[in-house]
């Protein structure tokens, strides 16, 4: 017996330690393996550092000729990028208040200026969000040793949103020559004299393209396989084509494409991206269609100091495609509207004119629009578009009375009914909604009434989708559900009986 | 029943009356700018002024070179004055100004010049120093300012004088830019320029540029020793001549020099030294054979010697071996040097052990009071005849001997 409790004594002592053994070491190689994960060992000597663009206005330099040592491309760069987050910092901190970056950019003296208006803004409660959205510099001169520079930056055209007391009380774009002292201190150029002088040229003026007549029988365009995300990893030329020619084949002329904001690499935009919509272009071109590319679709930000970004990104894809056969029109934004509550309609209104006015300085061929996503907003901004496009999802009864009222309001301008449809959903979260039969019904009266007033048009949308992503019309069923079944076609491929009527 | 009537008739009319938007006051108010003036100098006191025919205080946005901000105006007697804050009005440049009324349609601008007088006249000079002979300069760079931090307006008188030797320059320049320079060229002589400006009757301060000697031009070696002989203990200094650029000035110290030193057999030993007053040295134990060594110096890239021949002579001609212990120890010497003298102890002795051509071993001594013993070890030699070759300073000689 007492050899048996030996025994279990012993087994269990040995097991004891072994136990202690085991939890000892799995505890020493956790907190080995702790101490050796983490930062990658290329980030202890900070070789790679990712700044993301934050400013980038239009930079167009003079052609060198400086006085004083040749100036290096290298030099010449870092100038501009330290002259050009001098005007940031001094953005944030008239935005702000605070004097924080501007250290970093402007030397002692220099300060004192800007620091004398921030105390007085500060004590008024005034605060102005600003940003400068063209710099044309000239280098006028580099010191023998390389630590001082003379610039003069021409027609910098500066947007002013001033606050007081967190109230609007001015917009304003104006335009200045400056010229400016630098001096490379601490491996900081820093601006060190800063003069403002009166500007030769004036601000653009807004020019329109007039337009009697817009010929448009189209749709709004996703493949079925990638609903609002057209150029994604799953992008297939052959499908888009098989899709365009069916469009082509239902009499419709024309597609409405969304190039998201994001998607498309913001500020900088991804070059696949863009060979991915040359190749949507070129086979529209190829189908006979034409093609309205809606920009900045999913952006919502809209503040002052993203503009920069903003313009760089619609400046890259314009220009890219300024010239293509296959584009109709320019569409600013879809249902920029939707965004007057969260943002103000004043900023969004103003970020809307800014970037109308660009995309027709840099495309002075195609039309310029502004999807609004009612007739009620439709006429926000009329002079600065080329033709007015209002989406419409209300009662059928009314679209003529609405499109004739907006007529009135618009007379000179065409009016295009640039989304409308319905959705044939009627199951667990809506079963007393719309058939695949009164859908047809829907589009057949429509198209009535579209052809008896002419209305240039584009239904939403070809296909129906098995999918759709939170952030169209967010996670809620009935409204997730019903969007799924706006098309013509269902998800076996199969035409629905409104197909007889998407076009008139 | 007709007054109920009028009655209801008065009510309705208040009600629609209430409801009425009213007439928007400001209609009627007519405001208009008075201040004339465009040009102001630095620190005057600005007030814009408008004439206003109703009370109202819109304010007043004012934008210089570094900043923006709203102004409140005073009322008094149907005029709107609004008082620059003299923090604002002391910076020089273009102001833009706008009357935050109505649609903002008043607004205007006007410049602030810089004052008339020069406070500080702030300096850049670089590069700190620079090359003797005329191709080489610096940049004197100044932004004379007013006592409000503007720099002074274009076109305005710099003198900038300048001192090297005995002489003395004046000259003037003219602000551009918001600043003036000048290059100032080095002489054929190496010493210091000293520099100021003056503009508007203020001084600036002291300045000074080093000219330093150019790159050194040919230049040539010599080498002094005790005797010629090779015996490995004495040593050779090198010298080279006072090194000096094209225009005579003696380079900087610290110009390094390397003698490259070629033997008979086209090995080559590399020794330097740094100048000072321009000479540089650099020394070399002598060798400890016979020897031939062709010597060049050379200023990196820059500036090469003469070459010189050296001659060494062996200072042993000739030396003893002998046997003991059973032939196990063999003794070197006496090494005798050039007055027959022992050789200073750590010339080195080379033992080499050869059976029918083949090098079995090899072993190096250095010698101690002009002797060397080997002392083979039976473990590694067994019993043989061997064949010893024995060499030393340049000299060899060969035994065949029997090791029991």
């Amino acid at each position: 017996m007492s050899a048996l409790n030996k025994n279990i004594i012993h087994g269990l002592l040995i097991g004891a330690y072994v136990l202690l053994v085991v939890i000892i070491v799995f505890g020493i190689s956790a907190v080995y393996s702790y101490l050796n994960t983490g930062a990658d060992r290329s980030s202890m000597l900070h070789i790679k550092i990712e700044a993301p663009e934050h400013y980038t206005p239009k930079v167009v330099w003079k052609p060198i000729n400086n006085e004083g040592r040749p100036i290096d491309e290298q030099t010449l760069k870092t100038i501009e990028s330290d002259y050009l987050d001098a005007w940031y910092v001094r953005h944030v901190a008239y935005k702000t208040n605070l004097k924080e970056g501007i250290y970093d950019f402007y030397t002692a003296n220099a300060r004192k200026a800007i620091f004398n208006t921030i105390n007085l803004n500060r004590a008024d409660n005034t605060t102005i969000e600003s940003t400068t959205l063209e710099h044309h510099p000239e280098f006028l001169f580099f010191s023998e040793d390389g630590q001082l520079a003379v610039l003069k930056d021409d027609n910098v055209v500066e947007y002013k949103r001033v606050y007081k007391a967190n109230k609007l009380v001015l917009e304003t774009t104006e335009i200045a020559n400056y010229k400016v002292v630098l001096l490379l201190e601490d491996g900081f150029w820093r601006i060190r004299h800063l003069v403002k002088e009166p500007a030769i040229n004036s601000l653009d003026i807004i020019k329109n393209k007039p337009l009697s007549k817009i010929d448009i029988k189209g749709i709004n365009y996703y493949p079925q396989a990638t609903p609002w995300n057209l150029f994604g990893d799953d992008f297939n030329i052959e499908t888009i084509d098989q899709d365009f020619k069916i469009i082509n084949k239902a009499n419709l002329n024309t597609i409405r494409l969304f190039i998201p904001y994001d998607g498309f690499g913001k500020a900088s935009v991804i070059p696949n991206k863009l060979k991915k919509l040359k190749q949507v272009l070129d086979t529209a071109e190829v189908n006979h269609l034409k093609v309205i590319v809606t920009l900045f679709d999913f952006y919502g930000d809209y503040s002052v100091l993203d503009w920069t970004l903003n313009h760089k990104h619609a400046t890259t894809i314009v220009s890219e495609f300024k010239n293509h056969n296959a584009i109709a029109a320019w569409d600013i934004k879809n249902e920029p509207d939707l965004d007057f509550k969260s943002r103000g309609e004043s900023l969004v209104t103003s970020w809307l004119y800014k970037m109308a006015t660009l995309v027709k300085t840099i495309d002075n061929k195609h039309p310029v629009t502004i999807g609004w996503s009612n007739a009620k907003s439709a006429t926000i901004l009329k002079d600065e578009i080329d033709f007015v496009s209002f989406h419409y999802y209300k009662d059928l009864d009314r679209l003529e009375t609405t499109y004739k009222n907006l007529k009135a309001s618009i007379p000179n301008k065409p009016i295009v009914l640039s989304e409308f449809g319905i959705s044939s959903y009627n199951g667990l979260w809506n079963p007393l909604g719309t058939t695949e039969k009164s859908q047809a019904n829907y589009f057949k009266k429509a198209q009535a009434i579209l052809k008896q007033n002419k209305i240039p048009f584009m239904s939403w949308t070809l296909y129906d989708f098995k999918t759709v992503p939170k952030k169209v019309v967010g996670n809620l069923p009935w409204r997730k559900n019903a969007q799924k079944e706006f098309g013509f076609i269902n998800t076996n491929g199969e035409k629905k009986p409104s197909f007889k009527y998407i076009s008139n | 029943m007709k007054r109920i009537f009028t009655y209801l008739f008065v009510l309705i009319g208040l009600i629609v009356l209430a409801f009425s938007p009213i007439q928007d006051a400001p209609l009627l108010i007519d405001i208009k700018c008075i201040s004339t003036q465009k040009i102001f100098e630095a620190n005057d006191e600005i007030t814009l002024q408008f004439s206003t025919s109703e009370k109202v205080l819109p304010h007043l946005y004012y934008s210089n070179n570094y900043g923006s901000t709203l102004i409140v105006p005073t009322y008094h007697n149907a005029i709107l004055s609004y008082i620059i804050p003299q923090k604002l009005s002391r910076k020089s440049g273009l102001v833009n100004w706008k009357l935050l009324y109505k649609d903002n349609s008043i607004s205007g601008e006007f410049n602030i010049i810089p004052k008339a007088s020069v406070n500080t006249i702030e300096t850049y000079i670089g590069p700190p120093s620079i090359n003797a002979g005329g191709d080489d300069f610096t940049m004197l760079v100044v932004i004379p300012t007013d006592v409000f931090d503007n720099p002074i307006k274009d076109h305005t008188e710099v003198s900038i004088r300048h001192q090297f030797l005995s002489n003395e320059t004046n000259e003037q320049i003219f602000t551009k830019n918001l600043i003036a320079y000048k290059s100032i060229y080095s002489e054929e002589k190496s010493g210091r320029i000293i520099m100021t400006s003056e503009c508007l009757e203020i001084n600036s301060k002291e300045y000074d540029v080093n000219v330093l000697p150019n790159i050194p031009t040919g230049f040539t070696i010599d080498y002094t020793r005790n005797h010629g002989y090779a015996d490995g203990n004495q040593i050779t200094t090198f010298e080279t001549s006072i090194l000096k650029d094209e225009y005579g000035n003696t380079v900087s110290d610290g110009t390094f020099v390397t003698f490259f030193i070629t033997n008979k057999t086209g090995h080559i030993l590399k020794i330097s030294g740094t100048t000072l007053k321009g000479i540089a040295t650099a020394k070399m134990i002598h060798p400890d054979y016979e020897e031939q060594w062709m010597v060049k110096a050379f200023v990196n890239g820059i500036a090469e010697s003469n070459a010189i021949t050296l001659n060494y002579k062996s200072v042993i001609l000739d030396f003893n071996i002998s046997l003991s212990e059973n032939n196990r120890i063999i003794t070197v010497g006496p090494l005798q040097s050039f007055m027959k003298q022992l050789m200073p102890d750590g010339l080195e002795v080379t033992l080499s052990v050869y059976k029918d051509n083949t090098l079995l071993k090899r072993y190096k001594k250095q010698s101690t009071t002009g002797f060397v013993t080997f002392n083979l070890n039976g473990q590694f030699l067994k019993t043989d005849t061997y064949e010893f070759r024995i060499e030393t300073a340049g000299l060899e000689k060969t035994i065949k001997t029997k090791l029991l």
